[in-house]
């Protein structure tokens, strides 16, 4: 998990994505979590998984910024759901 | 002497199954490999004799109309609604029923556009994590190499790497794939490329294809167009005659009467054609690479070059090539078609394989990062003496 941060940037969004399986929702995170965001002092995102649920926190300095990142992130969401669907 | 099976294959087969995923540039690709476990492989140097049988190899390319490049976001696009449908198809061509049989996935680490490489290790990493199969990262122009190396059996190539996004020669020493020469700033197929845009000239099937067509059009082969010849030292650089070129093509489409080196001052008759610059730029650019290659070899001592990267398809480049290595004592060049000059798994899945079965998979999904810069001496190469 990343750090605790003292600060919190003040445009944030919580999404939760619903899996069929825990274990489907753990290797959301798994394979979300190794990326770097490419600027961290603008935009943060935290991965967790709840149960069956991908949990996604974002935080951001401004609403633009937090758009682009919430759709890149969902783009993978996407790819990993495809890729599940498919192949189990 | 290296040891190949150090690692042995999964579930006490005789053989390697790896999966190849390419998606550095425009081209996504899906390739399977086989290798035999053999004896002879415990105690030699033949990572170039690893009797490579090819199960898959399937590519589906993000083509442009004519006139434009691809932006990384588009071709990342195309990737993730191709990749997932091309992985099954060739599960299904390789006859492989339970995916949890391959020994390992390969990736493409880098280098090449951040977004396209990005799209595909996240599918790459679900795959491994649904079937507990282990990953491998590659750089994309050790695949190059590699499989140009079990293709053509060249023992010990200078190896010549002529894509639309590198440009470098290449020599094996210690371990490492040395670069001996590169260009200093546009890649080669990028030249071709960018110069076909101008023409309004579609970029398929590889870098500079259509130009070479062209250019097989040319009628008046004594006749070069002067171009600027930019070698400099071991490197090359090619925005200058790209500007160059283009300021030319442009002044024969305007008709532009004035400039002395495309029409007749006094007449006005035009001298030069489209295809005559095209042959022009290619024999220009073509004898730059020839150039440093030779002296390449000269650095090692060898005798053989191996052309690879989607420029390597050039008939005319392998042509030029191959009267340098004439006239040195007895030298060869090998090339490959377009099945494996132009990217695609199979490479990917070739050189990852070597690194697998040397020991080298990946133990935590934090070093799957891709990095659009990874340069090709980066890479510890365990599989060569």
């Amino acid at each position: 998990m990343k750090s605790v941060r003292d600060t919190q940037l003040p445009h944030i969004l919580h999404l939760e994505v619903p899996f069929e399986t825990a274990s489907q929702a753990q290797t959301a995170v798994k394979v979300l979590n190794p990326d770097p965001i490419l600027k961290p002092q603008d935009f943060h995102v935290r991965y967790s998984a709840n149960g069956p649920k991908l949990c996604l926190d974002f935080e951001s300095v401004d609403d633009r910024v937090l758009r682009v990142g919430v759709s890149s992130v969902i783009e993978s969401v996407k790819t990993i759901l495809e890729t599940i669907d498919e192949f189990t | 002497m290296v040891n190949l099976n150090k690692v042995l294959p999964r579930n006490g087969r005789d053989y390697y199954l790896a999966l190849g995923l390419e998606g550095s540039a425009n081209k996504l690709g899906v390739g399977i490999i086989k290798h035999p476990l053999l004896p002879k492989h415990a105690d030699s140097d033949l990572s170039h004799h690893c009797e490579l049988e090819i199960l898959a190899n399937i590519r589906d390319t993000y083509v442009t109309p004519p006139g434009e490049g691809f932006l990384p976001r588009d071709t990342a696009r195309h990737h993730r609604n191709w990749a997932v449908r091309l992985v099954r198809k060739a599960l299904q061509e390789a006859g492989i029923d339970h995916p949890s049989e391959l020994d390992t996935i390969c990736f493409t680490k880098g280098p090449g556009m951040g977004a396209p490489l990005h799209s595909v290790v996240v599918m790459a990493r679900t795959l491994s994590l649904l079937w507990d199969v282990p990953l491998v990262g590659v750089n994309h122009c050790v695949g190059h190499i590699e499989m140009g190396r079990e293709i053509t059996k060249a023992e010990n190539p200078v190896v010549l790497y002529v894509s639309g996004g590198n440009t470098q020669v290449i020599a094996y020493s210690e371990n490492r794939y040395r670069i001996f020469g590169e260009t200093l700033d546009i890649a080669i197929g990028n030249c071709l490329d960018r110069f076909a845009r101008t023409l309004k000239i579609p970029n398929e099937p590889s870098p500079g294809y259509n130009i070479e067509q062209l250019a097989l059009k040319c009628t008046n082969k004594d006749y070069l167009v002067e171009l600027p010849y930019t070698v400099k030292g071991m490197d090359l650089s090619m925005s200058g005659i790209l500007g160059y070129v283009d300021s030319l093509s442009k002044d024969l489409f305007n008709h532009n009467t004035k400039n002395k080196l495309l029409f007749d001052p006094k007449t006005g008759e035009q001298l030069v054609t489209v295809s005559d610059l095209c042959y022009s730029l290619q024999e220009n650019l073509f004898a730059m690479l020839v150039e440093i290659t030779e002296r390449a070899m000269a650095h090692v001592n060898s005798n053989q070059v191996l052309i690879v990267g989607g420029v390597g398809c050039n008939v005319r480049l392998q042509e030029m090539m191959a009267s340098m290595c004439r006239d040195r004592s007895n030298g060869q060049v090998h090339a490959t078609d377009e099945r494996f000059c132009i990217d695609n798994g199979v490479m990917i899945a070739q050189a990852g394989l070597l690194q697998y079965r040397m020991g080298n998979a990946v133990q935590d999904l934090a070093d799957t990062v891709v990095t659009q810069k990874f340069r090709t001496d980066e890479v510890y190469v365990a599989w060569r003496e």
